[in-house]
């Protein structure tokens, strides 16, 4: 049934004759503004009409487990409410320590490994790629191994540590382990992907800049820090916003390690929230400490992209 | 000398480091359970057992129905976002729209990576509930699309506004439109960016938890939510949550192996080039 109509145009039976044709119709710049559509449309229903829901719901009472329909007007309440709860700044304290803890231990190790595995022999593309394997399994299943791994009495970690007589840890048992512990595990995903950046930045420097420095006698530290480390500073800082804004989203590692315990020494904001609005129903009070989880994140994205920005323009400065 | 030495150990080390936990993985789903709680147990099972990779697809279990949801979800996931993200990419490529509209609706796609999804996860239970959606393939197909297709956006648009113009030019003269041009020519040219966009969301939809866990509690289940519910209040399964851990991992792992290149270009969208 295509076929015969698309040989009016010459062209061979192509799928979606008819919708070709269509866009023919449309002219060019409209059948190009419809191929926007489809994406728009999902992020839109999807993401953004949540969003503007949520803000909505914040700013009045809603307990689902009572009302099935949204309560009176509260103006901003429900912030206030979170501000002031012990739980509520807790989860606070704990994600910024992650945030910091994970983001720093993985641009450290990440950028290591980096400067050690650039290159195209083959053992360097093998080791990149194997190193890489922990960020592309799901969080979930990195929990479940380490909680495995960090076992107190009969954990793989603790049974080498006695092998060399050290009494180790509770590693998940004791509040301050089980928060470097989580730390860990959060830096020990998250690394391969600082990694895979920065050698892909590292291999992209014009080499005869780097062997100019090495014939004028420069060692090693000095061409890294004057000349490579500039030169991918504005990649590193980007590298470093995700992260962040990563790690302060931390959520499904702390079901499998933690579950936020012992006690509440583990909970990150994302968990916190998914508690309270999903499993208690606080739907409201959720919403608005979700909202300030997301002004956060915003505010670090925001302060890395202006010291990105700022960094560029010192160089071209310096360049020009 | 010495120095690539001291290398070459340091990278066995970051990959002992890197893999370790995958070989404890794979050998905790097959120790026998008496070694589980013991301390004597050696790094190596003394035996290899099977028993839980039969009591998780024990067809009780409902584990092959989570395997198929996560399937489904995953595979429906790709062909969308990377169907709908062609299309977007490409028009904000080769479209010039008034206002600065372009730069508006990209930063409107790239917004979606900066803030917290548990933001979204409540308001999009309420909607689906409200929707009579809750619990079926569809409500996660359509968030994780809603999550991935920024992502193939911003990893296509910088592909396709590299793509030489020449030919699309000359097909246009010969009366081509833009539909035919798309699927013509650009796609089987942009096959590589395609093949990354692909990788990339597969792996993104197979491992989500959040937005599963949410509008998703019971039929329409996925494998990482199930692998979550092993920590009980009743104690952990240690056996049955590796085998069940492996079965997530191994294919990602095996997958990851053989669409490295790809999966490194997918991985670094938008960092290297930005």
């Amino acid at each position: 049934m295509a076929r015969s109509s698309s040989q009016l145009t010459g062209g061979e039976g192509l799928p979606g004759g008819p919708i070709a044709r269509a866009g023919e119709r449309l002219g060019e710049r409209g059948a190009l503004a419809l191929f926007l559509v489809p994406a728009l449309a999902v992020i839109a229903v999807a993401q953004f009409y949540p969003l503007v829901e949520s803000i909505i719901i914040t700013t009045h009472d809603w307990t689902l487990a009572r009302s099935p329909v949204m309560g009176r007007f509260v103006g901003l309440d429900n912030y206030a409410r979170a501000l002031t709860d012990p739980q509520f700044v807790g989860s606070t304290g704990f994600t910024l320590l992650l945030a910091v803890g994970s983001t720093v231990i993985s641009l450290a190790f990440g950028l290591g490994l980096a400067l050690l595995t650039v290159g195209e022999g083959f053992h360097f593309r093998l080791s990149r790629t194997l190193l890489m394997l922990p960020m592309v399994i799901a969080p979930v299943a990195v929990g479940t191994m380490w909680r495995m791994i960090l076992a107190a009495r009969v954990g793989p970690l603790n049974q080498a540590l006695a092998g060399i007589g050290i009494d180790g840890p509770n590693w998940l048992g004791d509040p301050n382990w089980a928060a470097a512990s989580v730390i860990i595990v959060d830096a020990w995903q998250w690394t391969p992907f600082v990694t895979i950046v920065m050698a892909a930045a590292l291999a992209s420097l014009p080499a005869d800049v780097l062997r100019a420095a090495e014939v004028d006698g420069a060692g090693r530290w000095t061409i890294f820090r004057r000349i490579v480390f500039p030169m991918i500073l504005p990649v590193f800082l980007l590298v470093a916003m995700f992260r962040a804004i990563d790690a302060l989203m931390t959520l499904d590692i702390i079901f499998t390690t933690t579950g936020g315990g012992p006690g509440f020494a583990t909970q990150t904001l994302s968990f916190w929230i998914y508690q309270q609005g999903l499993r208690y129903f606080n739907i409201s009070y959720a919403a608005a400490a979700s909202w300030i989880l997301l002004a956060g994140c915003l505010v670090v994205a925001a302060g890395f992209l202006v010291w990105r920005s700022r960094i560029s323009g010192w160089q071209r400065e310096r360049g020009a | 000398m010495i120095g690539r030495l001291l290398k070459a150990l340091l990278i066995l080390i970051a990959l002992a480091v890197a893999l370790g936990p995958f070989v404890v993985l794979v050998l905790n789903s097959i120790r026998p359970s008496d070694e589980f709680l013991s301390a004597s147990a050696g790094f190596l099972p003394s035996e290899a057992t099977f028993e839980y990779y039969a009591a998780i697809f024990d067809p009780d279990e409902s584990t092959l129905r989570y395997l198929v949801n996560s399937l489904i979800i995953t595979t429906a996931t790709t062909v969308i976002a990377v169907a709908f993200g062609a299309l977007a990419a490409y028009s904000l490529a080769r479209l010039r729209l008034p206002f600065k509209l372009s730069l508006v609706i990209g930063l409107a796609f790239l917004v979606v990576r900066f803030y917290p999804k548990i933001t979204v996860a409540l308001p999009y239970y309420l909607m689906m509930r409200e929707v009579g959606l809750l619990d079926t393939h569809l409500a996660v197909i359509l968030a994780h699309v809603s999550i991935t297709v920024p992502f193939v956006v911003w990893l296509l648009l910088g592909f396709f506004e590299e793509l030489p113009r020449e030919i699309e030019l000359s097909a246009m003269l010969d009366g081509c439109g833009p539909v035919r041009r798309f699927i013509k020519i650009v796609l089987p040219l942009s096959a590589p960016a395609l093949g990354a966009a692909a990788v990339l969301t597969a792996f993104l939809s197979w491992n989500e938890f959040l937005m599963a866990s949410t509008v998703a509690p019971n039929f329409a289940k996925t494998l990482p939510v199930r692998v979550s519910g092993f920590i009980t209040d009743k104690g952990i399964q240690w056996g049955n949550m590796s085998a069940m851990g492996t079965v997530i991992v191994a294919p990602v792992v095996i997958f990851a192996l053989f669409t490295q290149r790809y999966l490194a270009r997918g991985l670094t969208v938008g960092a290297v080039k930005g």
